[in-house]
């Protein structure tokens, strides 16, 4: 008798059912994009702050530092230290490999060019394909890694034995233009000269230091110094975990971690722990994460994702206040009916019992339907934001099958009460 | 005297069911008339015509010198509001309202909101004590006394009442038949719908339908009761 | 008694005498409002929020010298940081580069003022402390291994000037840089025992600058430098730029969907909860018709309620969303959230919007309704 009332309920209070099942299958589906959308939206953010540019540096141990901080200031003190090209696919075989977005290696030696004297010759990777040992093939090189740069004219090829590009800066100062043709000497080792000359096939603007620097294929700069398979410096671009205080210590010194952190650190895509697979890979090499990038990174991260749980959970609450107030007054507008019942000596229990499974049934089926509308909707404003699809997470389908079951409990229990207090003589007589 | 009600030839068809066939009745003013019938004969129906709450499917009516049947749903809110007052089987009262302003809600659809005469209508049926209760804290007899005061607050032409001693007691139906002579005496016009023969005795005249037909129009059969 | 104070009092004794359905109603309201509110403000605040996060990432202006100027006098410094919006200026570091030798050895020494460093540069880690006397220095990680130098140990720095004597004199050690850039082969120290120790006037090769504004504007502020001090060559720092352009835009984009799917949702709960409450009430407007009233007038009782029910609801569900609001900016940036005071009109306004179109339909169809098939309750 029981099942049959739930399921004329059912059939004929269609509307109303359909209407309750709707407002749940609203609220689930805004639920379910929000959770979806908020557990993505780390990766999201941080493929989208790559545009930052290299978060690690290689360089060869114990080489003192030649830097300058924003092009300002002449290094000195150049060690005879490098790595060696050869290695640079290993890159993509640590742990994180697939956390490696993109890197290049570089080769700077001072040269001599005619017409504009003493300059920084740096030779770089552009695109090269790469067939690493574990069989597949990436593009590697500096044209994906500064993606920030203003580039006049065409990027040059790997293969161009006698292109450059010329910094904005140089190019400025001593007006050289696309298609000029440059004489350029460089002292070996043995303190040879070699000279090439180099056609401009285009300029550039980074707004950094490199704007006062010519830009060759590295075989190139390799061939002219003399330094044939050296380089001096690899810029990594990795998908970063942000750091905490684990990550800060083993940056001071790894070997003060207990083994248990130390394999949770390694396991984890921290900028040191990254840096420190590629340490192990490359002979002779350090590698460091550059602060710079990864504090800024992990903080816009850290705010990002907490930001958008804080809005999810906004949005949870209300959603099911708003789902749960619907069902309260769908419920009480049933007075006459539960009264009647009552009055056929219907027991409390029975009631409740009554409500709730009609109430959980419409619920089931607009969640049902709901988790799968909020699924699309994820994916439009994955579409829409990030230009990527938005993955499902599995973790969603409990919450979100919790949440119905709040709302509906929830929303048909304050109306239960209140419609067990009503005394069926009033109710019937519609006072 | 002239006639304030006049029904031509009416029909009403819901669907299959032919709720009234051919009705012609036409009502005098200062009359009070019964319309028995048991269920399903169609006397709800009849009142509902009557009442402006629902246009013939056929036929005209004529209110006070009115076609009503011709006139679209404005026109006859503005016909039911200015010349019928409307009792209920159940009574209706808003239940966030208080008798007072129940019966002031009334007026205030017709012309001004007038709590003093409220007041005095209240008086009139005998709930003047009772001016400040919610409809729920008032007996069954006290609500349908409070919609009897609602019904006359406007002075319409037409008083028709749908079973309105249905929900109530003896001691209750008396009052409220009493308050009806009273009505009678001072001239208005009384439609009263009813299944009980007891309360249709009151009338003047019966009009008894069946299946949509009228089949009796008459004086009572026993000498009126006082 | 006039037919205002009637239609007052109908309106207001209908929402306080059916207190537990008004209860329902407002929350509806409050819940649209709070999200209307609450979103719109954490979404205006975004990029003024996120903008200073990213400053993190320190400097996104550098000023070096322009022209014949060999080195950033103090005087043109004033004046450029006056050109700047004080309320945007998150620091301005001017940087001074020497070399010192140090047992011989000769390594770049970076004068600053240090309290300016740390607002410009928050990515510097120091293990140790940040110099508090003229006579503590930070020394950058490579230098610190190589010549095994912790925090407390004393080094000896010489500065050999261009004329005169060479000149020593002792530091202690207060830290240990980290950068993970070219900073980690500094000596960072105090501008002023720089300035002591080289005996020649303050001076600065650069200049770092890091301000909480878009690149727009900063690009702006830049053409207006160079403009104004012929010695000053500003260099807007293009990636950092660039990528806070993007994650924001993206961020923007992000919260602005969320925030109208949110919006749209909650309409619609909150109008289908508005419309359940005034389909409840049909009998009602059926017995208003009987006794004689309009459509107008019934609309216009319902209209009452509505915008009483979302002012009251816009304005509890605006206390809440500021609430909510000041919660996310506390608790993600620790900063106070900025209001500004239009999202409260439009709280208003959406909530009076979403009230009204969702009593009008169900209003305005139940009074369509011959008043015999209301009252039956069918």
């Amino acid at each position: 008798m029981f099942l049959c009332m739930i399921g004329r309920a059912v059939t004929r209070r269609k509307r109303k059912f359909l209407m309750t099942a709707g407002t749940v299958a609203l609220g689930i589906s805004l639920a379910t994009a929000m959770l979806n959308v908020m557990l993505d939206v780390g990766d999201k953010v941080n493929q989208a702050l790559r545009t930052y540019g290299a978060n690690i540096t290689v360089e060869p141990r114990g080489a003192a530092l030649l830097g300058d901080l924003y092009g300002i200031g002449e290094g000195e003190g150049v060690a005879d230290k490098f790595l060696l090209e050869a290695e640079l696919p290993r890159i993509k075989t640590i742990f994180w490999a697939f956390n490696i977005v993109d890197f290049t290696p570089y080769l700077d030696v001072q040269a001599e060019a005619e017409g504009i004297g003493k300059v920084t010759l740096l030779g770089t990777w552009f695109a090269r394909r790469l067939d690493i040992p574990t069989g597949e093939s990436v593009d590697a090189g500096i044209i994906n890694l500064k993606s920030w740069w203003d580039v006049q004219g065409p990027w040059l090829k790997d293969d161009d034995a006698d292109g450059v590009m010329v910094g904005g800066l140089t190019a400025d100062r001593y007006n050289i233009r696309i298609g000029d043709r440059i004489r350029v000497e460089v002292e070996d080792r043995t303190g040879e000269k070699r000279g090439t000359e180099l056609t401009v096939r285009s300029l550039f603007h980074s707004g950094d230091k490199e704007d006062g620097v010519l830009l060759a294929p590295l075989a190139v700069v390799q061939r002219l110094s003399g330094l044939e398979g050296r380089v001096r410096r690899i810029e990594v671009s990795a998908l970063t975990t942000p750091e905490n205080d684990l990550a800060r210590r083993a940056a001071q010194n790894p070997n003060s971690l207990s083994r248990h952190e130390w394999e949770i650190w390694y396991c984890t895509a921290y900028a040191s722990a990254i840096a420190f697979q590629i340490e192990e890979v490359l002979t002779e090499s350090r590698a460091k994460p550059v602060l710079q990038v990864a504090a800024s990174e992990g903080a816009v991260l850290q705010k990002t994702s907490l930001l958008m749980l804080l809005l999810t959970v906004l949005s949870l609450a209300c959603s099911a206040l708003a789902v749960a107030g619907l069902v309260t007054a769908g419920v009480m507008e049933r007075s006459t009916e539960i009264g009647l019942l009552k009055a056929l000596g219907a027991g409390d229990w029975e009631i409740v019992l009554l409500i709730l499974t009609e109430t959980l049934a419409s619920a089931l089926v607009g969640g049902a339907v709901g988790y799968v509308a909020g699924l699309g909707l994820a994916q439009v404003i994955g579409q829409s934001v990030f230009g990527a699809a938005v993955s499902a997470k599995g973790l969603v389908i409990p919450l979100v099958a919790l949440l119905v079951l709040a709302v509906a409990a929830g929303g048909s229990l304050p109306a239960c009460r209140m419609l067990l207090r009503l005394r069926p003589a009033e109710v019937l007589h519609g006072r | 005297m002239k006639n304030i009600l006049e029904l031509h030839d009416v029909s009403m068809v819901y669907g299959s069911v032919t709720a009234l066939r051919n009705i012609t009745l036409s009502i005098r003013q200062g009359e009070w008339t019964a319309i028995m019938g048991s269920s399903g004969s169609g006397k709800t129906t009849l009142m509902n015509v009557v009442g402006c709450m629902n246009k013939p499917t056929h036929g005209t009516v004529i209110l006070d010198g009115e076609k009503i049947s011709r006139l679209n749903a404005k026109e006859l809110t503005a016909i039911r509001r200015d010349r019928i007052g409307l009792i209920f089987q159940e009574f209706h009262l808003i239940s966030y309202l208080t008798a007072v302003e129940n019966v002031m809600l009334a007026q205030y659809y017709h012309s001004m909101a007038d709590e003093e005469e409220a007041l005095q209508a209240l008086e009139r049926v005998g709930l003047g004590h009772r001016a400040g209760h919610l409809p729920r804290q008032l007996s069954g007899g006290e609500q349908q006394r409070l919609c009897i005061a609602r019904a006359l607050i406007n002075h319409p032409k037409l008083i028709l009442a749908d079973e309105p001693t249905g929900n109530l007691d003896e001691s209750n139906q008396a009052a409220v038949l009493e308050i009806f002579h009273k009505l009678h005496d001072a001239g208005s016009t009384i439609i009263v719908v009813t299944h009980s023969p007891e309360v249709a005795e009151h009338a003047e005249r019966i009009v008894q339908l069946e299946f949509g037909r009228m089949v009796r129009d008459g004086a009572p059969a026993r000498p009126m009761v006082a | 008694m006039n037919r205002r104070k009637m239609y007052a009092k109908m309106v207001f004794c209908s929402m306080l005498r059916r207190r537990s359905r008004l209860a329902l109603a407002l929350t509806a309201v409050i819940i649209g409002a709070t999200v209307v509110l609450g979103m719109g403000a954490v979404y205006f605040d975004i990029p003024r929020q996120m903008g200073r996060e990213f400053r993190s990432y320190g400097a996104n202006l550098v000023l070096v010298p322009a022209g014949a100027n060999a080195a950033l006098s103090p005087r043109e410094l004033r004046k450029a940081e006056e050109l700047l919006p004080a309320d945007k200026l998150v620091g301005m570091t001017p940087l001074r580069y020497e070399t010192l030798y140090y047992s011989k050895q000769g390594l770049t020494a970076l004068g600053v003022d240090m309290d300016a460093a740390r607002k410009t540069g928050p990515y510097r880690q120091v293990h140790g402390a940040w110099p508090e006397a003229d006579n503590q220095v930070l020394v950058g990680t490579d230098i610190a291994e190589n010549a095994r130098l912790y925090a407390g140990t004393s080094i000896v720095l010489e500065a050999v000037p261009p004329r005169g004597r060479r000149i020593k004199k002792e530091f202690t050690v207060s830290g240990i840089l980290r950068t993970g850039g070219p900073e980690d082969a500094f000596v960072l120290m105090p501008a002023r025992a720089l300035e002591a120790l080289l005996g020649s006037p303050g001076r600065a090769d650069a200049a770092e600058i890091s301000l909480a504004a878009d690149s727009g504007e900063i690009t702006r502020l830049a053409e207006q430098i160079r403009d104004e001090i012929p010695g000053i060559a500003p260099r807007p720092v293009k990636r950092i730029m660039r990528s806070e352009a993007t994650v924001l835009n993206k961020l923007r984009i992000l919260v602005c969907l969320v925030t109208v799917v949110v919006l749209l949702l909650t309409m619609v709960c909150v109008g289908t909860g508005m419309m359940t409450v005034v389909m409840e009430r049909r009998k009602e407007i059926g017995l208003k018709k009987a006794l004689g009233a309009e459509k107008r007038s019934i609309i216009g009782e319902f209209a009452g309620e509505g915008v009483v029910l979302a002012c009251a609801g816009a304005l509890l569900g605006s206390c809440t969303g500021y609430v909510f609001a000041q919660v996310v900016s506390m608790s993600v940036f620790g900063r106070e959230v900025s209001l500004p005071v239009f999202l409260v009109g439009l709280t208003l306004c959406a909530s009076l919007l979403v009230t009204l179109t969702a009593s009008f339909f169900p209003v305005s169809r139940a009074a369509e309704v011959e008043p015999a098939t209301a009252l039956r309750g069918e």
